[in-house]
């Protein structure tokens, strides 16, 4: 790639020509996936393979994934001002852009679940405060819009010099250097404020599941914490790899140390992640109830697959990242995290499977010598060839399924990649 | 008042004529069934389970529970499911926003879910031509929500509601009145003379899934073992 030497920050339509394509390609997948949706709205829920037994699927694992990734943003930019790591300086603006970017997704996600999208108004019009699911929207909403507040103030600056972008006709009437000192003084302050509702996000998030009894999978105080520490792991590891593409192979070396850093939070919280599981595991194995033993039979027997890639590709991506030679190159940087990024997608999928195959009415039957038998949930759908009521359904996503969880990730990268085009995003070259 | 219902399993023979009627006096849409009947310990209905030599059979109807303490409300975010003054929990069918937030919460699966629109359902499942069934009209409750139409909305969810249009008026559930075995016994559990109170008194019984919480109002009595 030829990068010529910056001397002003530039947008990075002029470094990387490919960006174009990028854009076209999301945009086509957005609109596929809107079709497919379309479709969806027009059929309901039933192009999906989610039913009574199974009823939260790709979709909700799909919106925690985005959540989780959304966090990296505010994590590195706050932890610029709270423990001064002015490596990461040059990053936060494309923290932060990730982050709002994650935030829509998660958000975007969201929509095709619901059954009756055309009554959304009512979590406004009547909302139940005692859902963790109200919570949930009001914390990610909040989220949003610090995240984007994030951006603009660290863009202003550049706005006000090239005349772009947008809210900005207040800035006219200033110095360029009051609006570089307003621009530092809120970036800081938004950073700060944006922290506890970065770790808001995940925790209420988190309590959507804990909070209920009926699923032993999820009825557990460490899943918020281990929300936290998944999300810290791979919202870090999105901000590396777009800053990785936004820096180039050019300038690399750098911000070398800058991305060793981040290599190392992420390593970090692979550790705090797995001391998590391996807590969880021990204490739902331990007392080794019925209940605990479906729960393994289902990690370690019927969805063994899922788990294990759910287990060992972060496991390797943590070793990895916390060994020089993995942490000082682009590729195995980049390697790492797509290795992470899949690994954290099992693990969200992975929220669903346990949990709905182990069926909560499981009676023990003493005059039978029965420990565990599963009362059969109706399947919802008359169909012929499929039983009307099971004691496990087989869960795959369908096509539509699959074609409609990718929004987010085109909407994501849309995001990205035209602020990118549109925005400078990385300082000047130093020195 | 507080209504609920004690089931006699010594009494039940397991016929499955309450889930039939509760079917069709409720308007379920095919695939959908808001009161099941089991034989526990087995994977068939109507087939004994048990030991070699030791077979033994007995049923289990199982339908919403109308916990007092009902996660199902608790978690829907708009309030579409909630408790009216006799303790009976219900859904709207107008404000659900099909999230199905209480088809996981629900301890007891007891929740259906309208995945397709009823109509087409309907019709790809081939019922007879002009085969209508379920209480014929809509059915609001006292501040106008709809908790009952024939014609279901497509997505939202759906569940038992003690026969919201009979016992409104004081007439019993239609399981309650086609159990051909009276295994069934509704009523007013804050009433002490209510033969549901007097039967919880004189007789022990068992709440399914108590150590969870939810403080069911439907209760059990154990079937002697023969
Ligand atoms: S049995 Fe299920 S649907 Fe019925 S009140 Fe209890 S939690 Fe709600
Ligand atoms: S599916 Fe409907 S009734 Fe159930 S929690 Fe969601 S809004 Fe409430
Ligand atoms: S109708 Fe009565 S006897 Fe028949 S299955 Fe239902 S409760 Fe049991």
């Amino acid at each position: 790639m030829n990068v010529p030497l910056a001397t002003k920050p530039r947008p990075l339509q002029e470094t990387a020509p490919q960006i174009n394509r990028v854009l076209l390609l999301s945009a086509l997948v957005l609109l596929l996936s809107l079709g497919a949706w379309g479709y969806q709205l027009s059929q309901g829920l039933i192009v999906t393979n989610m039913r009574n037994p199974f009823s939260w699927g790709l979709y909700i694992a799909t919106f925690a994934f985005f959540v989780g990734i959304a966090a990296g943003g505010l994590i590195v930019s706050s932890s610029v001002y709270l423990f001064n790591l002015e490596k990461l300086k040059p990053l936060t603006r494309v923290a932060s852009l990730s982050a709002f970017a994650s935030t829509l997704g998660a958000g975007a996600m969201i929509l095709p679940d619901m059954g009756r999208i055309d009554r959304i108004l009512n979590l406004i019009l009547h909302p139940n405060l005692r859902s963790p699911l109200v919570w949930d929207v009001a914390v990610i909403s909040t989220y949003m819009v610090v995240t984007f507040l994030s951006v603009y103030v660290q863009l202003l600056p550049e706005w006000r010099e090239s005349g772009r972008g947008f809210f900005n006709t207040w800035t006219k009437s200033r110095t360029p250097e009051e609006i570089q000192h307003f621009s530092k003084i809120w970036s800081r302050r938004v950073a700060m404020v944006g922290l506890p509702v970065a770790v808001l996000i995940h925790t209420v998030t988190a309590l959507i599941f804990a909070t209920q009894a009926s699923r032993g999978w999820w009825n557990t105080a460490i899943l918020p914490p281990d929300f936290i520490a998944v999300a810290v792991a791979s919202g870090t590891a999105l901000v590396m790899l777009v800053s990785l593409v936004v820096v180039g192979k050019a300038r690399f070396t750098e911000f070398q140390g800058a991305f060793a850093l981040l290599a190392k939070i992420v390593g970090g919280a692979l550790i705090v992640h797995f001391f998590f599981v391996g807590v969880d595991l021990l204490v739902h194995g331990w007392w080794g109830s019925p209940e605990s033993q479906e729960i393994f039979s289902l990690l370690f027997g019927t969805y063994a697959p899922v788990y294990l890639t759910e287990l060992l590709l972060p496991g390797f991506t943590m070793l990895f990242f916390l060994t020089k030679k993995g942490s000082s190159t682009a590729k195995t940087l980049i390697f790492g995290s797509v290795l992470l990024f899949i690994g954290v997608f099992a693990h969200r999928l992975m929220l669903m499977f346990p949990a709905f195959n182990a069926i909560p009415l499981t009676l023990s039957l003493p005059g039978i010598g029965m420990e565990s038998w599963a009362y059969p949930i109706s399947v919802g759908v008359l169909r012929p060839g499929l039983p009307s009521f099971v004691t496990f359904w087989a869960y795959t996503p369908s096509v539509f399924e699959v074609v409609i969880a990718l929004l987010p990730f085109a909407l994501v990268t849309f995001v990205i990649a035209l602020a990118l085009k549109l925005y400078p995003f990385l300082p000047v070259r130093r020195g | 008042m507080r209504l609920g219902m004690v089931i006699d399993l010594d009494k039940c023979i397991g016929c499955r004529t309450c889930t039939v009627t509760c079917k069709s006096h409720n308007a379920q849409p095919p695939g959908i069934w808001w009161n099941r009947v089991f034989t526990p310990g087995s994977d068939f209905h109507q087939a004994a389970s048990g030991q070699e030599g030791h077979l033994q059979m007995s049923f289990l109807p199982v339908s919403c529970q109308m916990c007092d303490n009902a996660p199902c409300e608790k978690v829907c975010p708009v309030g579409a499911t909630y408790t009216d003054e006799r303790g009976v929990v219900l859904v709207d069918y107008e404000r659900c926003i099909g999230c199905r937030y209480c088809i996981a919460a629900c301890p007891y699966n007891v929740r259906q879910f309208n995945w397709e629109d009823p109509k087409k359902a309907k019709e790809r499942v081939g019922y007879e031509k002009g085969y209508e069934y379920g209480y014929p009209v809509e059915i609001r409750d006292p501040d106008g929500r709809l908790i009952y139409t024939p014609n279901r909305p497509v997505g939202v969810a759906e569940k038992c509601t003690f026969c919201f249009q009979y016992t409104s008026k004081g007439e019993l559930p239609a399981c309650v009145s086609s159990c051909p075995s009276k295994a069934r016994i509704f009523g007013d559990l804050d009433d002490q003379e209510s033969e549901v109170s007097t039967l919880l008194r004189d007789r022990s019984s068992f709440r399914l899934k108590e150590e969870l919480g939810t403080q069911p109002k439907v209760y059990y009595l154990p079937p002697n073992k023969q």
